[in-house]
Formats: C-alpha cells, structure tokens, sequence
C-alpha cells in the first residue's frame, strides 16, 4: 500500500517538472500561464479563502450523495430483488441516467433560485443513478445457491434483504459510491459556477473575472486532490467492510 | 403410516414441443430414522427430486409427503438441506452460517449462539469458530454446511451430492462422519450422489435412478453391518450389481 503511493507520486512530479519547463520556456504569455511556484504561493497565501470555497464544496457533495445513498440503495434492493419492479422501472432507469446533469442546471435554477438547493438536488441527482444501478447490479448477482439456502432455512423476506442481498451487494454499492461521489463531484464545480455564490467552481469562474490564472489552477489541483482523497476514503471503507472478499476475488 | 412419502412424482420442464419430462411418476416411501441413497448417472433427475422433497421446486404432478403433510413450496420446518456447493454465506464466520437457519427460524442471538457453538463442536470444528468460509478447507466448509444443517434438529436430512466436490480421503472421512452424526439422530436421511461405493457404503436402501425420463430403475436393501469394509466381497458383490442396474447395457461398460 505505502509502496505503491509512493510510486503513484512519480507522473505527478514528472508533469510538475514538465510544468516548470513549459512555463520557463516561454511558449506562452507568463502572464496566463503562472508557474508552479507562483502556484504554489496562492496555497500560502490564500490558504483561508481556498479552505473555505473548499469546505462549502465539500459539504454540497456530502450532502447530496448522502441523500441519494439514502434513497437509491433501499431502491435498488427491492428492484434487484423483484424482477417485476426491474421490469417497470428498467426503462426508466436508463432515460434518466442518461441525461446529464449540468443540461438540469438551468432548470434547477428556475425551481429553486441562486443558493444551496439547487446545487444539492443537482448532486442528489447525478449520485442517485451510479448508486441504484450498482445496487441493482449487485442484487442480482447474488449466488443463486445461498438463496436457496435461505429459501430452504424458511428465512423471512426482511432476513433475506438485510442479512443475504446486502451484503452480497455491499462491495458493488460501494463501487456505486465511489462512481457516485465522481459525478457528485463533477456537479457540484459546475453547479458553483452558475447556482452557487460559493465554492470552487464559484472560485474558478470568479478567478477567471479578475484575471487570476493562478488561482484558476489552484482551485483546479484542490478539486483533483479531494477527487483523490473521497476515493482513498470509500476504497479503505471497502477493504474494511468487504473483508470476506479476501481470496474470493482478486483485488482491485 | 411412512415417515416420508414421494407419491407418484412427475416433473416436467417447458411445455409443448420443447418439453422435457425430468421425473417420471417417482414413488418412494422412508421411515422415520431411514438412510436414503438415491444414484444415478447425471440426468436421471435425482437431484431434481430433492428439489421437489425439499420444496424449492413443485412436483408437476404427484406430491411429497412429510408427516402426512403435502409440501408446496416451503421446506418443511423440520427438513433440512446440505447443498452441493456447501452454500456457506461468505460474509458470515463459522458460528453466524451455523447459527443462520436458527435466526431464520426466531431463535434469540444467545440461544442460537450457544446452540451453534454446540454444533461446531459436534462437526469437530472447534477453534474454527471465528473463520470465515474462505479461510476452511473444502471438507471443513462442508462439515459447517452439515452443523448448520443439524442445529435445528432436524428429522428429514436432505443432501445434494454434499462430498461431490471433496477429494477422495476426505470424502471417506466424511462419510464416516456423517454416519457417526446420523447414529446419534433420530432422522431419515436422503442422500443425492453419483458414487455407488459411496451409496453402499452409507444407505440402509439405494434407489438406483434411470435417466431420460429419471425413474425409479430399482431399489437396494443393504443388510451390511456398519462400519462397512469396502474391501468385503459382500460389498464390492452390491457394488456390481448396482453398476449392472445403473447401465443398460453391459458392454458399454466392457464388462464380461
């Protein structure tokens, strides 16, 4: 594990090397393109302002991918587990995710005016989909036997759900998670820059206004390093709840 | 008044042109305490009639009979199934697979703890309480599969080919096993497998199953005392003549 973050560093130090060369090189107008010490200073200096377009950020996203958690996985348990509601909602399913959801940016603009709501039900939205189908997916590539086993113990409908199709599907929700928490992430700068008065892509857009290529780039490289740190957190919950997978599959 | 009643069982898959009949008019009657092997090559629709005593499929025509009680879809509560595959949850250590047929049935988390606890013991698993079913060998998964089996004391055992997929010596050790558990019970065991040394060397009968459509061929008292020498000429004499009832024609078999 510590090996292999290590090794993860090395086309991150190779493209800020490259960076620095590009920036020295004069191929572009210094002026628009700052290097990665100028960036670096924008950290140090603007470290309470970024902290906090970061925080708002942040909690939009944890926020509404909480709440399409809360809605998708229970969701996706019953379509997964009754072929009947798979095949009312099946249809469905596949129009809605495909829309993508910055076209429902202006729509959420009309429902619910400039401010928090209409960025957090934009990512409830976008989170929703990669959850209920993973928990659909993972539903229905239960084992067969062990539903027969339960079929056969007499469990109860309840006991099936709670103690055999969740956590059968546990590790594939969490996948579904993690895609979530990628497309809630994706939504919430592209929200910021229109819904939002507030966050990084707020920040990204109002930097673009007063002519701050720095803090364009600043912003950027916080919003890929949370990127990275949301999907280290759901991977180490995965390893630590899915530990029954150890020998059964070969990690990912 | 049997114990156990397969009453002219039929089942048929598909319909019309594409039908298939799996089982045809089956009847096989057990008492209470009896040992059931029931052979027969692949096809021959054995395990498909454990499907349909166990409940988990329904007979097309004929019924089954528990107690005089017809089973339609539910297992009776006092059956219990041992799968091919062991069907062990695997999120689930030793003692929540073993305790799980407990928990489907109400029983309290400390009755069925300790219950299960007991019959980890008695499959000779103890120490292995806290394993998950990936961290057991093939036998050991199978020993859980049978406590779990055996928690809710149950008096009509069901078993799908369950050391099918077990090596040789293991599969002995098992059987031996099994024999030992069921001496202890008052149960009548049906017992699915391929293996004729293996049906002679547990069953009280043999059913010998024919495939395509699977019927009942013919069916073998076994008067052998137990523990059984599979070395006996008595045995090996039994041996030769189920190979004889399961192939219809010898000299497929090369046999003088």
């Amino acid at each position: 594990m510590a090996k292999s973050s290590i090794i993860g560093l090395v086309p991150l130090v190779v493209l800020v090397l490259i960076w620095q060369v590009a920036h020295q090189s004069g191929i572009y107008s210094t002026a628009l393109f700052p290097s990665p010490a100028e960036v670096y200073a924008v950290f140090v200096d603007e470290f309470g302002d970024l902290a906090r377009h970061a925080q708002a950020s942040i909690g939009r996203v944890v926020m509404g991918v909480s709440v399409a958690f809360v809605l998708a996985v229970p969701a996706g348990l019953l379509i997964g587990r009754f072929p009947a509601l798979d095949l009312l909602f099946d249809w469905s399913i596949q129009i809605f995710r495909s829309f993508p959801v910055i076209a429902l940016i202006p729509l959420a603009i009309l429902f619910f005016g400039i401010g928090e709501r209409p960025a957090i039900v934009l990512i409830t939205v976008a989170a929703f989909w990669p959850l209920l189908i993973s928990t659909i997916f993972g539903v229905k590539s239960v084992d067969r036997t062990l539903l027969k086993v339960a079929k056969a113990s007499g469990a109860s409908e309840r006991l099936v759900l709670t103690d055999i199709l969740l956590p059968s599907a546990l590790p594939a929700i969490l996948t579904g998670l993690r895609l979530a928490l990628g497309s809630g992430w994706l939504t919430v700068v592209a929200a910021e820059m229109m819904a939002v008065k507030s966050g990084l892509g707020y920040l990204i857009m109002y930097a673009q206004v007063i002519f701050r290529p720095d803090l364009i780039f600043s912003g950027i490289l916080i919003i890929g390093g949370i990127g990275l740190l949301f999907d280290q957190i759901v991977r180490q919950a995965r390893a630590l709840l899915c530990r029954w997978q150890d020998g059964l599959v070969a990690s990912s | 008044m049997s114990f156990l009643n397969i009453d002219h069982v039929s089942k048929t898959y598909g319909a019309g042109a594409q039908a298939t009949l799996a089982l045809d008019t089956v009847s096989i009657k057990a008492d209470l305490g009896e040992f059931i092997c029931l052979l027969g090559l692949s096809g021959c629709g054995k395990s498909t009639l454990l499907q349909i005593i166990s409940g988990l499929e329904e007979p097309s025509t004929g019924q089954v009979l528990v107690g005089d009680e017809p089973i339609h879809g539910k297992t009776h509560p006092s059956a219990s199934v041992v799968f091919q595959d062991h069907g062990l949850f695997p999120w689930m250590d030793v003692t929540a697979n073993v305790a799980f047929n407990l928990k489907a049935r109400g029983v309290g988390r400390a009755e069925r703890t300790r219950k299960a606890l007991d019959y980890i013991q008695m499959v000779g698993l103890s120490g292995f309480e806290k394993k998950y079913p990936h961290q057991l060998s093939g036998g050991m998964r199978q020993r859980v599969g049978i406590a779990r089996a055996l928690s809710t004391g149950p008096k009509l055992l069901l078993m799908d080919e369950p050391f099918g997929a077990l090596d040789a010596q293991t599969r002995t050790t098992m059987q031996n096993e099994l024999l030992r558990l069921w001496e202890r019970l008052t149960a009548t065991v049906v017992f699915v497998t391929h293996g004729i040394d293996e049906a002679v060397m547990l069953a009280d009968r043999v059913v010998v199953m024919s495939p395509r459509p699977g019927r009942v061929r013919q069916i073998f008292d076994i008067n052998l005392p137990r523990p059984r020498d599979p070395t006996s000429p008595e045995f090996m004499a039994l041996v030769r003549e189920m190979l004889v009832a399961i192939h219809d024609d010898m000299r497929l078999l090369n046999m003088p």
